[in-house]
């Protein structure tokens, strides 16, 4: 195994050292206190790391067992047009993240997961500068119609709101969320990296095992926290409910499940030797190992509560409580559980169809907002992002808007002048329904 | 990694805490998950790839976290270190910690690393002693020096 370690041209270097100091502004903090949270850990290097001895044919679709691209231009347009939007998505939704996670990443109450976090976010910062350096060493000008310099340009200056998928541009309201985020969220990202490790672009490929080998401790960073939480619960402490996690978990869930685009699309990656899965595979497989994860976390609660219980009686109980007993004052409400995958989505197939947290339907808008209420973090329902799902739910109730135009219209932030990394450049836009593709939305990747 | 019937090496991940938990608890008889949260941790942190487990029939059956290090105790070039492993006492005759053992030294070699070490506990530990002697491991002579303090 060997690695080749890269840096940007000059002036995308620089670009990205200033993107850095506008939202990563720890930093110099991360790396001054490396040593005290990661003793002995290869210290942090912002560059890209490409595989050598990666597998050089194509691993699926219709070109199988041929050569793989090299250079963009090496492959079909379609496939070349494909991949362009995904590497600019994924550069988004890498550089999306810190700007999600700086906002609340004072308000850690533990030292140690902070600092996690702080780490989680110097490489999600390297992950973007790696999709950057995608971009910088090959010419796609054929399909992006835009420089280089200009397409860069475009995703340093995207900002909470501007991103490309709906995940990036939700605002953080409490330190749970960069631990559930880390949970839920990167973990659609571990999907999309193992599933571009077979790229039939050979440098996407070779970009993927270093992502990969980071994002797996992205994933403990949200995972840790969130079963010491349950502990702590469990115990009686306050800080942080199971009410307030099965919120948070409602929150980010129905989005992490959209970001493998809609249920019916995926094909045209496979058959391009992009990807190996269609968006419904990989999305059913995700919702199982979240599904996990949750359980995991209620047994965990259960034996916290009930120190006595061995492994085999804590899984009886947890199976008598989701029955609907009540064991030694724990009742099947006081546990968490998974939400529907049908639950509060705006894209895909189940968008809008008002179906509950637990597979309820809804005669009305109202009464599913009130359901929404009941299940959504207090604070969330305060900001823009659930607002505008509100509004496009009331009017498709009163008929002024289709489905499908629904879920195309989302409002989003949009940089309309220069580039800029600070929020003076976006402004709120709402696109017309008939400039959005109504088609199925190909899978696109994340941090 | 690697795929035999009925057995699956894969590269640790944070969802193998619970099961880890579990497995250690039967060989030991402690329930210690704030132990295996911490360690999980830091081996995801260092390189997932150098810790793997074993799945029979899709339920983890058994685990080996290492890593490779170098600069350590004299031993300037890398170093392959096995530091812990568990094999579901249900699952014990199948052959599973070798099959762990192969998949972790072959990422060893594939990191660089020359050799692999490890530590037993010769009077309380026959039976590990047994295993690693049975994949080729021999005593050596830097040996471990403890005063109780």
């Amino acid at each position: 195994m060997s690695v080749k370690t890269t840096t940007l041209p000059k002036k995308y270097h620089e670009a990205v050292l200033r993107w850095k100091d506008v939202f990563l502004p720890d930093y110099e903090f991360l790396i001054q206190n490396w040593d005290k949270h990661f003793p002995n850990d290869q210290t942090f290097e912002l560059c890209a790391y490409r595989e050598m001895g990666m597998c050089t044919e194509i691993e699926c679709g219709d070109q199988k067992g041929k050569p793989k691209a090299q250079r963009a231009s090496e492959l079909p347009e379609e496939a070349a047009h494909h991949l362009f939007g995904a590497i600019r998505a994924q550069a988004s939704t890498e550089f999306g993240s810190i700007q999600q996670h700086r906002l609340t990443l004072a308000r850690a109450q533990e030292e140690e997961e902070q600092f996690w976090i702080l780490r989680m976010m110097a490489e999600e910062l390297r992950h973007g500068y790696q999709m950057l350096h995608l971009l910088a060493e090959d010419d796609w000008s054929s399909v992006s119609k835009e420089s280089t310099s200009d397409v860069i340009d475009d995703i340093l200056s995207m900002n909470t709101g501007s991103h490309v998928l709906g995940a990036f541009n939700i605002d953080f309201d409490s330190f749970v969320d960069n631990v559930v985020f880390c949970a839920l969220i990167d973990r659609v990202g571990k999907y999309q990296l193992q599933m571009q490790k077979i790229s039939s672009y050979q440098p996407m490929a070779e970009s993927m095992p270093q992502m990969l080998r980071e994002e797996a401790f992205h994933l403990a960073a949200g995972v840790v926290p969130m079963r010491r939480f349950v502990t702590a619960a469990a115990k009686g402490e306050t800080f942080v409910t199971l009410d307030v996690l099965q919120k948070t978990l409602n929150k980010w869930i129905p989005r992490g499940l959209e970001m493998f685009g809609d249920e019916r699309g995926g094909g045209t990656n496979v058959r391009l030797g992009l990807k190996p899965m269609k968006n419904s595979e990989a999305q059913q497989a995700y919702y199982k190992e979240v599904e996990k994860l949750v359980r995991d976390l209620n047994l965990r609660y259960l034996r916290a509560r009930m120190p006595n219980l061995t492994h085999g009686e804590s899984e009886a109980v947890l199976e008598r409580i989701l029955a609907g007993d009540t064991v030694e004052g724990v009742r099947r409400d006081d546990l968490l559980y998974m939400p529907h995958a049908d639950f509060f989505r705006r894209r895909g197939v189940p968008a809008f169809r008002m179906v509950g947290s637990q597979g309820e339907s809804f005669g009305s808008a109202q009464e599913y907002l009130q359901h929404l209420v009941r299940t959504l973090p207090e604070s969330y329902r305060a900001g823009r992002d659930y607002k505008d799902f509100v509004d496009a739910l009331l009017q498709i109730e009163n008929g002024t808007l289709t489905l499908e135009q629904a879920s195309g219209r989302m409002p989003a932030l949009r940089r309309v002048a220069g580039a800029c990394p600070c929020s003076k450049s976006v402004r709120w836009v709402v696109d017309e329904p008939a400039a959005r593709v109504a088609e199925p939305v190909a899978a696109q990747p994340v941090a | 990694m690697t795929e035999t019937p009925g057995i699956r090496i894969r590269p640790l991940d944070e969802m193998d805490i619970s099961d880890i938990v579990v497995i250690d608890e039967k060989i030991g008889g402690k329930y210690r998950p704030e132990v295996w949260e911490r360690r999980i941790g830091y081996y995801l942190r260092r390189d997932p790839e150098s810790s793997v487990v074993a799945e029979v029939d899709g339920k983890v059956a058994g685990f080996m976290l290492g890593e490779v290090r170098s600069g350590e105790f004299g031993l300037e070039e890398p170093t392959g270190w096995i530091e812990v492993l568990g094999v579901d006492p249900d699952q014990q005759g199948k052959a599973i910690g070798r099959r762990l053992a192969e998949a972790i030294l072959e990422h060893f070699r594939q990191r660089g690393a020359h050799s692999v070490r490890t530590l037993v506990d010769e009077e309380k530990q026959a039976d590990i002693r047994r295993f690693f002697g049975a994949l080729g491991f021999e005593p050596a002579t830097l040996r471990p020096f403890v005063k109780a303090l």
